[in-house]
This record gives structure tokens, C-alpha cells and sequence, in this order.
């Protein structure tokens, strides 16, 4: 590259990071004005809620958003990999049933599991049946591809050796595909779990149940010790999944 | 199963690379017959175009069936025994697994869900126990196959071709990795196979080419020798 051709592209840089700034409206002002709300806020954190009725509703939130985040993973486990076997190249699953499988998880996961969660509010009413399929059916596209992958980067010499004894698609999916490819199988699966846990701590935004909602009340009423109180214990349980799923995928990790 | 093939060709357009070159060989059915050849020299190829797994040119019959045909190629790979180079079992799976998984074809549902819960189904309990026994892995076969040596799993794989009962033995290299005794137990098992079962062990050893009653040496994809004796002149 020349030295002129450098300069241009820096300065076309700058321009357009200078467009998006100005356009965002992100200031050193907007922040000094917004001192009084900030100043309420942190005094309000500094002081979380924690009077035993709060804290019992609190704990009732935290319980519907594990719940969300599990029956999400359920589904979109049972709709994802099978989706994922017709869409994993060393399958060999028919080419229309392939492509089909491909189309149909793409359009699932393309549409933000946000956008997902309210048109689930819009058909089965609000609540946590909406955030747990809005979680399902974009888990299922993201699964599909992500094990597809998964499954087409196992060791192709033990799958030709066993469609070489005459095995079928489906046995040699069983008997080669899957054993190698399931600890990374389920290292996925737990990964989209912590995904979907924090996912749903905020699907409440959009009235699909879970500690969200009572996120999104107590910031309307800006009862900020109450909101403090809520971000401390999404904090507690994103730990405690971060941890709980780090120390089973290490195990899977040091037997495979 | 006899074996004929007649101008076999195998390419490797990418890397513009002739494996098999205008291959003719006749093999009677039952007969044992030993593979040599320098490295590269197409042996594993000739092998895998046996059972239409590569691309070829010409024509292949095994037990009268063709390979290259999608209705027949299941029924000749059922019939065929393969022990490749290196093993290629599955790792995650145990040896036990590993050993008796070559008769899936033959699987019913019962089968099916009796291997899914670890276990054998009882029909091939007693083969697969003479067979682990004769080839010295009776003590290995709960071990996950990753576990095993590469001796071992090179067993593992000679009795996972043995146990399904085939007419055909294909075998590369099955002694690769084995000391001599298990070597020599190997190479007993393959010539103590009935007259009814057809045998080709593509192998690097002379000694173990000389158990063998016929011969073929391949060189550059092409047959360079065709006989009942062979010295180590063929590797110059
Ligand atoms: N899948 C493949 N794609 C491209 N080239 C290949 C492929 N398999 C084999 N070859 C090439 O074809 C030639 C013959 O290989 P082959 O494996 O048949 O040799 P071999 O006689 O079995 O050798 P060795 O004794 O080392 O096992 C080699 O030059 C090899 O590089
Ligand atoms: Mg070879």
C-alpha cells in the first residue's frame, strides 16, 4: 500500500467513527446531565432491598428464569440435532432433506431470540411459555449449525471403516459420527444453556416471564434498591451456571 | 468371492495423480494372496476401489457383484471383512464395541437398543469372546478404544472384520505395530481361514508376504509381479 492510499483510508476511518459517535448522541455532557439520575441510582444500589417479602418474590423469579433456560434447552436440544444429523455433510443424509434442514435453521436462528420471544407473547399471551419457546426455537437453529459443524469434524477414517462393513447412513451416524463427536456435543449444549440463562434474564423486558419482569417493574418505578437487589442475585446465578457448566465440560473435556 | 477387475484406473484429479493404472487381475474365489509394493505404490488404493469407496475408471466384479453400483455396493461391503491401515476404530467407544460393530447391517431393533445400553447382544457374546481370547485382548475389551496400544487396537480391528463371518478379507497392513508373537497370531488367523473365504493382505513384511501362496507386487499403480516366490528386489 502507498503512503497516500494509507492516509486516505485512515481519514475515511475516522469519518465514519465520527459519524456513528455523533449519531449516537454519546457525550461527556449527556453523562454530566445525566449526574442526578446516576447519583440516585448508586445510592439506591448501595442500599438493595432486602426485606423478606421482596427477597421471597425475588427467589421466585430466579426459579422461572432456571426454568426457561432448561425447558428452552430441552426443546431446542430435541429440535436441533436432528436437524444437525440432516445437515452434518459426513451424514449423508438425501440432498433435499439436507438442504431443507439447512434453510429451516437458518430462519430460525436469523430472527433475534428477542424478536422471537414477542411474537410468542403476541400468539400464547404473556408469561414464561412464551420466553422458553422463543428460547427453544432459536436455540434449535443455533444448535443445528453449531453440532452440524461439530459432528463433520470428527475423524473420518473410523467412519469410512465402518461404511466400508456395509453399516447404513444411520448406523454409521450411530456407531462413528456421534461417539466422536459427543463431547463437543454436549460442551455445546451446556454452552447454550449459560447462553439462554442469560438470555432470559431479560426476556421479561418483553413480557416472557422471569426475573426480567420484575426487572423492567422495579426500573418503572425507579425503586432502584429493589433493582439492585435483582442485578445482585443475576449476577449469583450466571456465576454460579458460569461455574457449575465450566466444571462439568472440564470433566468431559479430560475424559474424551 | 472371486475377484476381477479390468483396466482399473483410480485418479486423484486434484493432485493429478494416477494411484491405479489400467489394473487386470483375476482372483479365484478362496484363494489367499499377499500385497507388495513400495510405499505410495497404490496398495490401499487397489484395496478401498475393491469396494467402490474410490472414484475408478474400468470395471470391478467381487462375487459377480459391482461396487460401482448403488444397489450392489452394500451387499459386497457386508460380504467383505476390512481391516484398514492404522485400525480406524471409533475412540470414544470401547473395544468391546469396536470389536463386534461390523455386524450392524445384521442388527435388529433388540440389537440395536441391547448396544445402546453398552452391552452384546448374546448371539455374537461367545464369537467375540473365542476371538479376543485367540488374539490376547480378552482383558482389554471394556477399555474406551483411546485407552489401548496401537498393537491392541490393530487387533481390535482384525476381529472386528473376523466376527461378522465374511467371503471376502481385505486386509492393510494388519501386522503394522504388533510384536512378533501377536504378529504371528495375526497372520495365522488370516491363512487359517477356510478355502470358502478369499484373502488379500496388502503388507510390507516379506516374511509375512511368504505365508502366502500367490503373490502380487504392484509398483507406480501397475503390476510388477505376479508369482508364488519374491525377493526384496521389488522395493528397487
Ligand atoms: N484420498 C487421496 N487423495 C489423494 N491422493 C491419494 C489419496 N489416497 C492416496 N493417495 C495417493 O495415491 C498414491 C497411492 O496411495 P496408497 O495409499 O494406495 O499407497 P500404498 O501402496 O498403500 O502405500 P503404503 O505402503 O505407504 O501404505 C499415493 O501417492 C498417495 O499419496
Ligand atoms: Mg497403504
Amino acid at each position: 500500500m502507498t503512503t497516500t492510499s494509507r492516509w486516505v483510508g485512515t481519514a475515511a476511518l475516522a469519518v465514519v467513527l465520527g459519524w456513528a459517535v455523533s449519531g449516537s448522541g454519546v457525550s461527556v455532557a449527556a453523562l454530566v446531565q445525566g449526574r442526578q439520575g446516576a447519583a440516585a441510582l448508586i445510592e439506591g444500589f448501595l442500599s438493595p432491598d432486602l426485606s423478606r417479602e421482596f427477597l421471597g418474590d425475588v427467589a421466585a423469579a430466579v426459579v422461572e428464569t432456571v426454568q426457561i433456560s432448561l425447558t428452552g434447552l430441552l426443546f431446542a436440544a430435541l429440535l436441533g440435532l436432528p436437524l444437525a444429523f440432516l445437515i452434518a455433510g459426513n451424514v449423508q443424509a438425501p440432498r433435499p432433506l439436507r438442504s431443507a434442514a439447512r434453510v429451516v435453521a437458518a430462519m430460525l436462528r436469523g430472527v433475534p431470540d428477542l424478536l422471537w420471544a414477542l411474537l410468542f407473547v403476541a400468539t400464547v399471551g404473556p408469561g414464561a411459555a412464551a420466553g422458553a419457546m422463543a428460547l427453544a426455537v432459536h436455540g434449535a437453529g443455533l444448535l443445528a449449525k453449531l453440532c452440524a459443524e461439530q459432528m463433520e469434524a470428527v475423524d473420518p477414517g473410523p467412519v469410512e471403516a465402518l461404511r466400508l462393513t456395509g453399516a447404513g447412513r444411520p448406523a454409521t451416524a450411530m456407531l462413528a459420527v456421534v461417539p466422536q463427536a459427543a463431547p463437543g456435543l454436549a460442551s455445546l449444549l451446556l454452552y447454550q444453556w449459560e447462553c439462554n440463562l442469560r438470555t432470559s434474564t431479560v426476556l421479561g423486558f418483553v413480557g416472557a416471564g422471569g426475573i426480567g419482569q420484575e426487572l423492567a417493574i422495579s426500573l418503572k418505578l425507579f425503586r432502584y434498591d429493589e433493582l439492585s437487589t435483582l442485578i445482585l442475585a443475576i449476577l449469583a446465578i450466571i456465576l454460579v451456571v458460569d461455574r457449575a457448566s465450566r466444571a462439568v465440560r472440564r470433566r468431559l473435556g479430560a475424559t474424551s | 468371492m472371486d475377484i476381477h477387475t479390468s483396466d482399473l484406473t483410480v485418479d486423484f484429479a486434484h493432485r493429478r495423480l494416477r494411484a491405479v493404472d489400467g489394473l487386470s487381475l483375476r482372483i479365484a474365489a478362496g484363494e489367499h494372496v499377499a500385497l507388495l509394493g513400495p510405499s505410495g505404490a497404490g496398495k490401499s488404493t487397489l484395496l478401498r476401489a475393491l469396494l467402490g469407496a474410490v472414484c475408478a475408471t474400468g470395471s470391478v466384479r467381487v462375487g459377480g457383484m459391482d461396487p460401482y453400483s448403488a444397489a450392489q455396493r452394500r451387499a459386497v461391503r457386508r460380504a467383505t471383512g476390512v481391516i484398514r491401515q492404522g485400525g480406524d476404530l471409533v475412540p470414544g467407544l470401547t473395544a468391546r464395541t469396536n470389536a463386534f460393530m461390523g455386524s450392524s447391517p445384521e442388527w435388529t431393533v433388540r440389537d440395536w437398543l441391547t448396544v445402546l445400553c453398552g452391552r452384546v447382544p448374546s448371539r455374537y457374546a461367545v464369537r467375540l469372546g473365542t476371538l479376543a481370547e485367540r488374539h490376547g485382548v480378552a482383558e482389554s475389551l471394556s477399555a474406551p478404544v483411546r485407552e489401548l496400544s496401537g498393537g491392541q487396537r490393530q487387533r481390535v480391528a482384525l476381529i472386528r472384520a473376523l466376527l461378522p463371518g465374511p467371503r471376502l478379507i481385505l486386509a492393510d497392513e494388519p501386522t503394522s505395530g504388533l510384536d512378533p508373537v501377536n504378529a504371528a497370531a495375526a497372520v495365522d488367523a488370516l491363512c487359517a481361514l477356510p478355502g470358502s473365504v478369499t484373502v488379500i493382505v496388502a503388507t510390507h513384511d516379506l516374511a509375512v508376504a511368504g505365508r502366502f501362496p500367490r503373490i502380487l507386487a504392484l509398483r507406480d499403480g501397475r503390476l510388477a509381479h505376479d508369482g508364488a516366490t519374491i525377493g526384496a528386489e521389488i522395493y528397487t
